[in-house]
């Protein structure tokens, strides 16, 4: 690894380097240049990380080993004034799928972070003492966690920002993270790279935040038409395409699917919660009291954070409701508000920890696990097994696992019913109603996942019937895996998706302003398709198996009713002749490999 | 729904009384083919098929709907029966088959009739409001080469196959009709087989109110801050859109009955539908 960055000039937008900090040895740090074939190849963010991975990480690497690296990726974009581009990836192996795992959070860090000089900061090896690694520019260094270890990660953020100084941002983890549980988060000023348990990760290099400051400048190659694009893309985010975050956030999402049973209810034996208008945000009695904020850079504004019984403000999304209410039976306001504030401090991602709790409900129902106390519908005992979870104590060092390990270790046939793909626990959309977003929940190389899969767009589109699989679906799942995979590289927020008319026409033209590049729609679709493989070469290299692009027995077996009186039902020949049909697009063989061509464009070693 | 069932509208008709093709009437900003199409769409599971007379232009269709030709003109409803039996040949067991005339079809009555229709049974006919409705009926698909022989013999109407020896035919009063909750409730007075023959008939059916529906707007769609459900009366999609200060752009999305998703403004409403317009941007 060369100690200096190569002599060429980097693209506007780019430092053109990353830096690599061992931590092993008190921030020990060398550069990598990163070359701009590279950085036109994968962009930044998700790309970007995906690519250091695969040059970084040794093969077959435990996750949460000194040896593995966790990335910290900026983009092209962030630092300019288009709207929503205040954002970054954290990119690892993850501890609870055994994948590449991308997590995106957003607002101040990202700009800091970049402004280190650096496109990525890759952090390896193991502190030997709880600390807080420093950048600001080309010199990394360890400081001691001191008391901010074993707090929450909002607290350990002010005590730090207080600590260090005017200037500093700040990533940390709460106690999920420290303590190994392998759906912990990473976040930053509230928002979480949530997914993976990358906060895991950073726990086990005992690092509890990773603070960066401003000191350089990154300029892209045509200001003035950055800031043309900027006031064009900033009108239009206060379109209709985005009202709904605006006005009510994602949570607006919950009575919509519930009545149009794509509410994943009581761990998936339902797909609509009698309750959801307890939990929903034009109902709530709280909502009058709700606070609107958004990220640094970011027009939109999505934030919601509403006020729970004791005074005390809850930060509010559909995904977090979902997870802690229906998907666990709990219908209290109270309840899941307290869970979802909860899950902030501890550190854990909403959708892995409601998942993996309704799991465990089911099973100690059926009798598969001893806790008598823990019933779908309970909100108490939601929030004993969330304190359980990362105190270890009584189900907590089972259910840290995630539902894929702890069902393999209650067995009983509890495999069947847990609610995840490839180890991560599957979001709030049902797969037997949006037969679009089975697939791509199956196939997507992260796990289940919404946002690097969008398929329920297609499902929900009226374009074909959402109960019934097909080509149309197969098309529809491809072409959101590869918007999305754009959009995290760039990276733009996806809830801008909606504003663009010509999406990869249009992100051209911005890369355009801001690299220099002579970049339009075809080149982006390629980059699109290269950086879906890269992940999915990842994976193979680390031991993915095509069974695993499925989906939970429960989901092929057991169709749900809607309120028509239809019955939605998804069997595995379905699916399985979807996934051949997304395989073929993807010029993948039955097995889910890539061949040889494809390979090269990769721009990393098989 | 039917499991495996079709629907065949027959289109081909003179309209002499009309004097106008009754498939291209105007119906609150559509056509009754489309109603009528749309109405079965929602009702089957199968194909749908237009039957129309040779060289008959019609008004612009649905997708996926299959469009084919009497042989010859003048030959009466059991042609067309014969032609729409025909072109579902092993692509259904059964089929709703109606006239293009019936601008008050309700989901509810082709659900009930076809699901009348056993192993046992080659036709369900309706005999509603006091008359045979041969064009309002469930026929087996196999029938097809049978009502092609009654055809070529000569006969021009449907009556010649249900007194045929290898027709098993089941009469369905109004009473055995409204036996069926969901269609008492949904079309209590059986206006579902009410046709338009006339210019005096299509003028009176014109002035018959739209169907109630029910109407919810979620999320940023309630902009005005009226959550809840509402009833307004509305004969299409866009209809219940407009009742409620939407327009169906691509920022809107509408489930019906929480079931099919549209933007088809021309989707047909029937009585008891449910509405809920939601934000095309769903997602997390």
């Amino acid at each position: 690894m060369s100690p200096v960055v190569g002599s060429a000039r980097p693209p506007g937008g780019y430092a053109g380097k990353a830096l690599i900090v061992d931590v092993t040895a008190s921030g020990a740090a060398t550069v990598l240049p990163l070359e701009e074939t590279v950085l036109r190849a994968y962009l930044g963010g998700a790309g970007l990380g995906a690519w250091l991975l695969h040059r970084l990480a040794p093969p077959r690497v435990e996750a949460c080993s000194a040896r593995a690296p966790l990335a910290f990726v900026f983009s092209p974009l962030v630092g300019t004034p288009l709207t929503t581009s205040a954002k970054f990836a954290v990119v690892a192996k993850s501890p609870l799928t055994g994948m590449l795992n991308d997590a995106l959070a957003s607002s101040q860090f990202a700009i800091s972070g970049k402004l280190t000089g650096h496109d990525a900061i890759v952090i390896t090896g193991r502190a030997p003492t709880p600390s807080v690694l420093l950048v600001d520019g080309p010199t990394p260094r360890l400081v001691p966690a001191g008391d901010t270890w074993g707090r929450p990660a909002a607290v350990a953020e002010e005590a730090l920002r207080r600590r260090l100084g005017r200037g500093w941002r700040i990533a940390a983890i709460g106690p999920a993270g420290e303590r190994g549980v392998r759906y912990a988060t990473i976040s930053h000023a509230g928002r979480h790279a949530g997914r993976g348990g990358l906060g895991a990760v950073l726990g086990a290099k005992n690092i509890k935040a990773v603070a960066v400051r401003a000191t350089t400048k990154i300029g892209p190659a045509d200001p003035d038409g950055v800031l043309a694009a900027a006031r064009d893309l900033r009108a239009r985010s206060f379109g209709p395409a985005t009202a709904k975050y605006r006005e009510l956030g994602t949570l607006a999402n919950l009575l919509a699917f519930n009545a149009i049973s794509t509410l994943p209810t009581r761990n998936f034996t339902g797909a609509a919660f009698a309750d959801a208008p307890k939990l929903a945000a034009e109902e709530l009695p709280e909502l009058s009291s709700a606070t609107r904020g958004g990220c640094a850079s970011c027009s939109i504004g999505c934030e919601h954070i509403y006020r729970r019984r004791d005074g005390r403000g809850a930060r509010v999304e559909y995904e977090n409701v979902f997870a802690l209410g229906p998907m666990c039976g709990v219908s209290d306001p109270d309840d899941v508000l307290a869970a979802s504030a909860r899950c902030d401090e501890l550190g854990l991602d909403t959708i892995s920890a409601g998942g993996t709790i309704a799991w465990a409900m089911e099973c100690a129902q059926r009798g598969l696990l001893d806790a008598p106390w823990l019933r779908f519908g309970d909100g108490a005992a939601l929030l004993r097994a969330l304190e359980e979870i990362v105190s270890g104590d009584g189900l907590g060092a089972l259910l840290a696992q995630g539902s894929r390990r702890a069902a393999a270790i209650v067995g009983g046939g509890s495999e069947e019913f847990a609610p995840h793909v490839k180890g991560m626990e599957l979001p709030g959309y049902e797969p037997r109603t949006l037969q679009g977003m089975a697939l791509g929940l199956a196939v997507n190389a992260r796990g289940a996942d919404h946002n690097r899969s969008g398929a329920y767009e297609a499902d929900l589109s009226g374009a074909y019937d959402r109960l019934a699989g097909g080509d149309t679906q197969v098309a529809a799942a491809v072409a959101t895996e590869d918007r999305a995979a754009v959009m995290d590289s760039m990276i733009l927020c996806k809830f801008l998706r909606g504003v663009f008319d010509e999406p990869y026409q249009e992100w051209a033209e911005l890369l355009r302003v801001v690299t220099g590049w002579d970049v339009d729609a075809a080149e982006l679709r390629a980059t699109a398709r290269r950086i879906v493989l890269a992940k999915r070469m990842f994976n193979l290299r680390e031991g993915w198996t095509p069974a695993e692009d499925w989906l939970p027995a429960r989901l092929l077996r057991e169709p749900v009713r809607l309120r028509s009186g239809r019955e939605a039902s998804l069997t595995p020949a379905r699916l399985r002749e979807m996934i051949d049909g997304y395989y073929a697009i993807r010029g993948l063989d039955r097995e889910g490999r890539p061949d040889g061509p494809a390979l090269a464009d990769l721009l990393v070693s098989a | 729904m039917g499991h495996g069932a079709a629907g065949v509208v027959l289109a081909g008709g003179r309209s002499s009384r009309m004097g106008t093709p009754k498939a291209a009437l105007e119906w609150h900003g559509s056509t009754l083919l489309r109603r009528t199409l749309g109405v079965l769409a929602r009702s089957v599971d199968g194909p749908l098929v237009v039957v129309r007379a040779p060289d008959q232009p019609l008004p612009e269709v649905p997708l996926r709907v299959d469009v084919v030709a009497d042989p010859e003109e003048g030959l009466g409803p059991l042609q067309g029966i014969a032609a729409g039996l025909a072109a579902l040949a092993d692509r259904a067991h059964a089929a709703f088959v109606c006239s293009t005339d019936l601008p008050f079809l309700h989901p509810a009555f082709v659900r009930r009739v076809l699901a009348t229709l056993t192993d046992d049974l080659d036709v369900v006919l309706p005999v509603a409001r006091g008359h045979p409705q041969p064009l309002a009926a469930a026929y087996r698909v196999t029938l097809a080469p049978l009502v092609a022989e009654l055809v070529a013999a000569g006969e021009r109407r449907p009556a010649s196959l249900f007194r045929h020896h290898r027709c098993r035919t089941l009469r369905l009063d109004d009473a055995a009709l409204l036996a069926d909750p969901e269609l008492a409730s949904a079309d209590p007075a059986l206006d579902s087989v009410v046709n338009v023959n006339s210019p005096e008939d299509y003028r009176a059916a014109r002035c018959h109110p739209a169907p109630t529906v029910t109407v919810q707007r979620y999320g940023a769609l309630a902009g005005d801050g009226h959550l809840g459900p509402r009833t307004v009366r509305a004969a299409t999609l866009s209809g219940a859109a407009a009742a409620v200060g939407l327009a169906l752009d691509r920022h809107v999305i509408a489930a019906l009955n929480g079931d099919q998703i549209s933007r088809d403004g021309a989707l047909p409403l029937t009585s008891g539908d449910t509405i809920a317009f939601i934000a095309a941007d769903a997602g997390g």
